[in-house]
């Protein structure tokens, strides 16, 4: 494990995995809130003018994968 | 030809650089290009009011107007009672202008790694630098408290944190826990603007990279999507603001039910006459 780890630049998979683990979760979420956004107009089209606060939503969620996309400059 | 794509990556700072110094103060890129950028929409916002009459003629006055409008109409909306919503607007309305401005002249070409003075970058987005967005998070966030303070009383506004009594414990707890993510809000309002705008700029950065001598090509869409998502952000800080300083004012207006309010029958000592 040793010699693995001096001969391959393990910082590069952790990256990797950090990016790609941290933007399942918001990838889902972000998911939800338009399928459930479409649900909604499809059922009653006056719900057409709640685009603004399912945004707002949208933003929410997003913060957690740019603090993912964010943590790998910190990792060397 | 991997060999192309291995030798540099593309230039990322995620941190402003400093340019000069007064005194001990260093003058970093991003508070360079805040000033311009202040300077620039001082003048458009005096040159439309200088121009506004009735039936405004030109597009830019159009614009900015249709911008007050959109925000007049958000504060309006959020709050129960109209006439006390006025006093907020222009803050409000403000702080659109100033983050949109600021995003958005910070996408345009030249700013970045265009120009370098010693080295460092000469212009980066005001919004680009987590300094800059956490002062614009705690003073958005110290005029709604000291808002929302002054509009309910100081013992209303710590009694909207606790559901019921504060003497029982778990209601005490849970009124801490209101208090603690309360006081999250500037983290999460200043954080999420910086890493929006920055993220983007390297997004762009990367593409335009990997794209080699089509980088215009490459870059293009990634643009496209930062400049809504810059106008995006802009609103949704606005909108969380007001919501923010709604939640506390409205709190204060609310009618709290009384025993005279509640019918006979629910409070329990209804009488059965046969």
């Amino acid at each position: 494990m040793l010699i693995l780890a001096s001969t391959i630049n393990t910082a590069i998979i952790g990256k990797g995995l950090m990016i790609g683990g941290g933007l399942i979760g918001p990838a889902i979420g972000i998911g939800i809130v338009g399928g459930s956004y479409m649900q909604a107009v499809g059922r009653n089209p006056e719900a057409t003018k709640f685009l603004g606060q399912a945004l707002v939503f949208v933003a929410i969620i997003e913060l957690m994968a740019l603090l993912a996309f964010a943590s790998i400059f910190i990792v060397k | 030809m991997f060999g192309y794509f291995a030798d540099s990556g593309p230039v990322v700072h995620i941190t402003s650089l400093p340019l000069f110094h007064i005194g001990p103060l260093a003058i970093t890129n991003s508070i360079f290009y805040g000033w311009v950028c202040s300077a620039l929409m001082c003048s458009l916002f005096i040159l439309a009011a200088r121009h506004i009459t009735l039936n405004p003629k030109g597009g830019l006055i159009q614009v900015v107007e249709a911008g007050v409008e959109f925000i007049r109409n958000l504060v309006e909306t959020s709050f129960e009672d109209k006439e006390r919503s006025y006093k907020y607007v222009p803050y409000f309305v403000t702080l659109f202008f100033f983050l949109l401005m600021n995003n958005w002249l910070g996408l345009i070409p030249g700013v970045g790694e265009a120009f370098s003075v010693g080295g460092n970058p000469l212009l980066r987005a005001f919004t680009g630098d987590l300094n800059a967005t956490l002062a614009i998070g705690l003073v958005t966030m110290g005029y709604v408290y000291y808002s929302s303070v002054k509009e309910s009383g100081v013992k209303e506004y710590f009694g909207h944190f606790f559901i019921g009594s504060p003497l029982n414990p778990l209601y005490f707890i849970i009124g801490l826990l209101e208090m603690l993510t309360d006081a999250t809000r500037v983290i999460s309002l200043s954080l999420r603007l910086f890493l929006n705008v920055t993220i983007g700029e390297i997004i762009i950065s990367v593409f335009s990279y990997l794209g080699g001598f089509i980088a215009p090509l490459t870059a293009v869409p990634f643009t496209l999507i930062e400049i809504f998502i810059c106008a995006l952000q802009a609103y949704i800080f606005v909108i969380l603001s007001v919501m923010y300083l709604a939640i506390a004012v409205n709190h204060s207006t609310e009618e709290h039910l009384t025993d005279d309010a509640i019918p006979e029958t629910i409070n329990g000592n209804a009488k059965v006459t046969t």
